[in-house]
This record gives structure tokens, sequence and C-alpha cells, in this order.
């Protein structure tokens, strides 16, 4: 970490002259916030092995990279870049499940930087030089990506192989050389915020720094971003002409000087095809005009809004895009729930407040499970590791104190059947309810007892084609069954039994 | 003037739609009445469940930091699938972390084994029968609890083709408590039945 932070610097130094004379007080103050980081990778180093330990760590990491956003308000974007960079070692080292809550706080660290780095730009002047060279710069990433569209879908397919191969093998992310956990960081990074139009531009900030000895992965990366690229390029076409005739030549309308240049340049590049591999080395070369790149595309995005000529085509374009995009959203926000009831955006958001309810019980509910087992294994006299002290020091903050009751809640339904199971300390009460006539009792008896539970009482039958039944049961000791897994047995079961069923009724 | 109030109103387009309602309004006041209130409810009913979806995900992103549009349905949506996955995630990290201590604690099970198998009495319940309508059975059991009991007993009565109709299991500290009404399907007699359930 402190070598690159010493590498970064002079680079920073030598691009960003002018802005290091104006901020020079300002970069005293962010220096203990590098040492706070350091400490917290040296606690990880030590818990790589344990699991959940890493996790509640994870969220102490949640609430120091809050005051970093406060404390980055008032640091300069120069200084910004640089904290950035020691956040991929803390990603690399945090295991799969870490990873989007820390790219969360990431997208918003970087969208804070915009906001640092937007007045400076307003207060200098810059060359034409170098706007023609970012505009270069960034007409090749659409062409770029233009490119990509094809070769999305082997990406993605990388992508949710990288993600099982985190989950089924822990060890192996910590145990090869460091740049592979930067793929994996670096791959989930764009699936989080995909459409966001402003974190897209600033993503690839970090990716060529990073990447430069592989020079197929920024290529990977630019497929992702093909949806906010599409918007950009979009607009740029349909407004060029009109902004070159209404250039105003007078020095107080700066903005519009800003936004009018970039976009004349941009069309002889894209109709040039041999323009790629330069944009490339730029990209790789220099960080400070991506950082140029991203605020002009900030600058792009207000005069969407307004009315200017060209009416009834720039709104229709834009509306339909942003449709079309909330369709898509609701649509994976649909998949994501269990068992959806309908398909209107009413019925999808309140399913998805019912299921994320029910998903944080489980949480909860789990991480009691798992301070009960570790207190039992201490409870059998095992001898104790310093690990294990370890462990006991970590859990005790986090936990719910000794008097909480678990208490977990969830709903299934499938076609044909519907589980309602409920626990509350060691009692389990399970609601069954299903079409069509089934022994249902002799199959959730058999499910009762795989899963451990102690039945007390049973209650129900056949109402017409339908047959409910009432289950109350507790769980025996030492077993750790919780309700996501019974909901989900039984109503495999019954899912299962249902489709043998069918041919069973064709013999009569 | 109006004009003006169409520029007006083509920045908003939910005014656009008022502006159609009222020229309907000079025609039918009914047509207006009924569209409006239950568009209204409508768009109300998925406003509360968005601010109610906002409070709920702790994940704030801001699309535009330059005019901070915190309210923007498309960042609430995307918002809560970020955060739906991330819950996902720490549920399959916990379960798979249950998986493995519960393996590393297999020393427990064999104890326990041994107390069931310490426990074993021969005990024979009551069994009670009343034979109703000529096809169907209420029959009452007072059966010993013990662990996979019940699972048999429904075993041995899906083997003879019985069907139950109505159930009620109720536990006291050492015995089951059942009562069902029971359809005879194959047409067995009675006296078997309840040879076949003693027998269990």
């Amino acid at each position: 970490m402190h070598e690159q932070t010493g590498c970064f610097d002079p680079n920073t130094m030598g691009e960003s002259v002018p802005f290091l004379k104006d901020n020079f007080p300002q970069t005293l103050p962010p220096s203990p916030i590098v040492v706070g980081n350091t400490t917290n990778s040296n606690n990880n180093s030590l818990e790589q092995n344990l699991r959940l330990s890493v996790e509640e760590l994870s969220y102490n990491h949640y609430y120091p990279q809050h005051q970093e956003d406060h404390v980055s308000t008032y640091v300069s974007g120069v200084t910004a870049t640089s904290i950035e960079i020691p956040h991929p070692q803390h990603l690399g080292l945090n295991m799969g499940n870490s990873y989007i809550n820390n790219n969360n706080n990431m997208d918003n660290h970087l969208v804070q930087e915009v906001i640092d780095a937007y007045p400076y730009q307003l207060s200098t002047w810059d060359p034409a030089t170098v706007q023609e060279l970012q505009d270069i710069a960034y007409a090749n990433h659409t062409e770029q990506q233009q490119q990509q569209q094809q070769n999305e879908q082997q990406f993605q397919q990388i992508e949710t192989q990288n993600c099982s191969q985190s989950y089924n093998n822990p060890s192996s992310i910590l145990d090869p050389p460091y740049p592979s956990p930067d793929l994996l960081n670096l791959l989930h990074m764009p699936r989080c915020s995909a459409s966001s139009l402003l974190t897209n531009p600033s993503i690839c900030l970090t990716n060529p720094t990073q990447n430069t000895p592989n020079f197929q992965n920024p290529m990977a990366f630019l497929g992702d971003l093909t949806i906010g690229s599409e918007n950009t390029s979009a607009s740029s076409v349909l407004y060029d002409p009109l902004f070159h005739l209404n250039l105003p030549p007078q020095p107080p309308a700066l903005r519009e000087l800003f936004q009018s240049l970039p976009r004349g340049y941009s069309l002889p590049t894209n109709s040039r095809n041999g323009s790629l591999f330069a944009g490339g080395d730029e990209m790789e070369g220099d960080g400070s005009q991506l950082d140029m790149g991203v605020l002009e595309f900030n600058r792009v995005t207000p005069s969407v809004g307004k009315g200017r000529g060209g009416k009834a085509t720039k709104h229709f374009a834009t509306e339909k895009q942003r449709r079309e995009q909330l369709n898509g959203k609701y649509k994976i926000l649909r998949n994501l729930i269990p068992s959806p009831t309908k398909i209107d955006r009413a019925s999808v958001v309140g399913d998805a407040i019912d299921y994320i309810r029910e998903l944080i019980r489980t949480v909860n509910e789990l991480k009691l499970l798992v301070e009960k087992k570790r207190y039992a294994k201490e409870r059998y006299k095992r001898p104790k590791t310093e690990e294990d002290a370890a462990e006991s020091c970590n859990i005790k903050p986090f936990g719910d104190p000794d008097g909480g009751i678990r208490t977990s809640w969830l709903q299934r339904k499938s076609k044909d059947s519907e589980v309602d199971v409920r626990i509350i300390d060691d009692d389990v009460t399970i609601k069954l309810f299903q079409r069509k006539k089934i022994n249902c009792l002799l199959f959730v008896s058999k499910v009762l007892d795989e899963l451990q539970l102690e039945l007390h009482h049973v209650a129900g039958g056949h109402v017409g084609e339908y047959c409910s039944f009432l289950f109350n049961s507790k769980i025996m000791e030492g077993s750790s069954v919780y309700a996501s897994a019974i909901a989900n047995r039984v109503i495999d079961v019954l899912d299962s039994q249902y489709t043998a069923a069918v041919p069973h009724t064709n013999s009569y | 003037m109006s004009l003006d109030e169409f520029s007006f109103n083509a920045e908003n387009g939910s005014n656009r739609e008022r502006m159609r309602r009222k020229n309907y309004d000079y025609d039918t006041q009914v047509f207006k009445s009924k569209n409006l209130e239950v568009e209204r409810r409508r768009r109300e009913k998925l406003s509360t469940r968005i601010l109610l979806l906002r409070s709920l995900v702790p994940i704030i992103t801001m699309q535009q930091p330059l005019e901070l549009h915190l309210m923007n349905k498309a960042t609430i949506v995307e918002d809560a699938i970020t955060y739906i996955e991330t819950q996902q995630n720490i549920v399959q990290s916990l379960s798979y972390e249950l998986h493995e201590m519960e393996a590393t604690s297999e020393e427990i099970k064999p104890k326990k084994e041994e107390i069931d198998a310490a426990e074993e009495m021969n005990k024979l319940g009551i069994v009670q029968a009343t034979k109703i309508d000529g096809n169907k059975l209420w029959v009452k059991m007072i059966i010993e609890k013990k662990r996979g009991r019940f699972k048999k007993l429904m075993e041995a009565m899906d083997n003879i083709g019985i069907e139950l109709i109505d159930t009620n299991v109720t536990t006291l500290k050492k015995a089951y408590l059942v009562t069902t009404f029971m359809q005879v399907t194959l047409g067995k007699i009675g006296i078997f039945v309840m040879d076949i359930v003693w027998g269990n």
C-alpha cells in the first residue's frame, strides 16, 4: 500500500501542478485516513479464515467510510484520487460477499469526488488542446463499446464463473498473487450500478491504471458500459450542429463553451476506425485527462432536460430510454422475489418490501444460530486456540444480547401449495395449504423427521379439493434448522410429490 | 395564452394528462371524475409503496449529484435490487457456515442416539375405532411418543390405502393422542385395520 501511494504521488504532481499549488495546505488532513486503512487491513489479514468476523468487520468498514465521505467533501479532487487507490487492496482482502457493500461505498466516494472537482474546473481556464485529446479518448470509449456489444454475453458468463469460484473456494482467492482479487472486484463493480450515468465513466478511471499489463481486461469492462454510453452518443449526435451555430463569443458564458467544444470534435473521430489504439494509449497513460472527461460528461446531462432546438426528437429519445431502463429494473426486481403475486408495478414494489423484511429477519436468525453453535462448542470444553479467543472478543459487541429471543417468519408459494413457517425461540409452527389430494401428512412428517423437529401437535384435514394442516413442533437440541430451510424443504417435497402423483392418477 | 400553457406543460408529462382531462371536462364530467379518481388512487398507491421501499433500503446512491434526485424511481428500484442481492449473499454464506459447523459437531449426535436406545421400552397404546357409514372409520389412538413413531404410523396408513380426511394430534409428556377420521378406499374390514394399527 505505502509503495503504491508513494509511486502515485509524483505522477499526479507532474500532471496537475496548478491544482497542487492551489490546494497545497489541504493535503495534510487526509494522511491519518490512510493510516486508519492500514490498521484495518492488518485486522483483516489476521482473520482471513473466519468468515463471519470478516463480514462483521465489513460493517466496521462501512462506518469509517462514511467518515471518509464526510472528510472528502473538504478534500480536493487530486487527494481524493490518491485515497481511492488503496481501496481495491481492502476489497481484495475481503470475501466475496462484501464486494457489493464496498463497491457501493466506492460509488458514493467516486460521485462525491465529482462534486468536489466540479467548482475547480470553472475557476481555471483549460487550453483547447487538452480538451481535444479528452474528446478523442472519450469518443474512442464509445467506439470500443459498440464493438464489444457482441462479446457481452461471454463476459457475463465469466462474471458468473468468478462469482461461483469465489464462494466455492474462498481460500483460493487469498492464496494467488495480488492482481487476481482486483479482477474480481472490478468485475463486480459495473454490475452493481450498470445503468447509472455518472459512475460508469468514473469507473474507467481506476481500470487502466491498475490493469496496464493486461490489455484485454479494459475491453471487458468497456463492454459492460454500453448502456450508459449509448445515451451520451445519441445525445451528442443530436446536439452538435445546433451548438456550432449557437456559439457565443462572449467570455462570461464559459459553461456553454465547455459544452460546445467537445461535441464539435467528437463527430469526425467517430467516423475514424484507426484511432482506437491511440485512444487506448492515452487512456492508459494519463489519469487526469479522464477526470476532465468525466466532468464534461456531467455538464452534458443538465442540458438534456432543457428545451432547446429539436424538441420532439430529443424529448422522445431520452424519454423512451428512461422508460426502457425503468421497465428493465422492475423486471430484475420481480425476478429476484421468490414468489411474486402480480405483474403490475405496485404489486412488485409491495412484494419487494415484504421480501426485504423477510431477508432482514433471516439474516438476524442465522447470526443467532451461528453464535449459539460457537457457544455450544465452548460448552463442550474443547481446547481454545487463539482464533477462538479472537472470535469470542469480536462476536460479543455485534451479536444480540443474551436475552434476545429468536424469531423468524417466512412464506413461500408455488403453483399448488403454500407454506408458512414461524419460529419463536425453539418452537416451530408450520401452516400448510395445498390444492389436490395427496397424502400431505405422510410427506410432511418425513420432512420433519429429516429436519430433526419434534412433533407436538397436528391439526387439519381435507376440505373439498384442498387440504390444510397446522403443525406445531419443537427444535431438538443441537440441531441448527432455520426457517428458510424448513420452508424450502417442505415446498420442494410437496411439489415433487405432486409431479410424481400425476402419472399415478393417470393409472386410474 | 394557450400556447404558453402548452409550453409550460410540455416539461411535465403528468400535467399534460391533466390538460387532456380538462378538455374532457367540458364534454362529460362523469368521465373526468371517474377516471381522475381511479388514476389518482393508482398513483398514490405506487408512490406510497415506493416511499416505504426507500425507507427499508439503507443504500442510497445519488445518480445525478448536481441535481440530487434522491427520490428518483429508477435509483430507488436499483438500490432495492442491490440490497436484496447483498442480503441473499449474506444468507448463503451464513447457511454455508452453519453446515460447516454442523459437520464438525457430529460428535454430539451419537450421544443422543445412545440415549434414545437406552429408552426403548415396549409399550402398546390404546386404540379405539368406531365404524361410520360402512366405508369410514373414526379412530382414536394413544401411542407412546418416540421420534419416528408418527411417521411410521403414516407410512402404515398409506400402505393400507387409507385416506385420512381429518386428523388431530395432541402431545402430552410421553404420549401422542391421535384422532383421525379416515376412509378405507380398498374395502377392507375394520378389524384388519385395527389389528395392523395395533401391531404398529
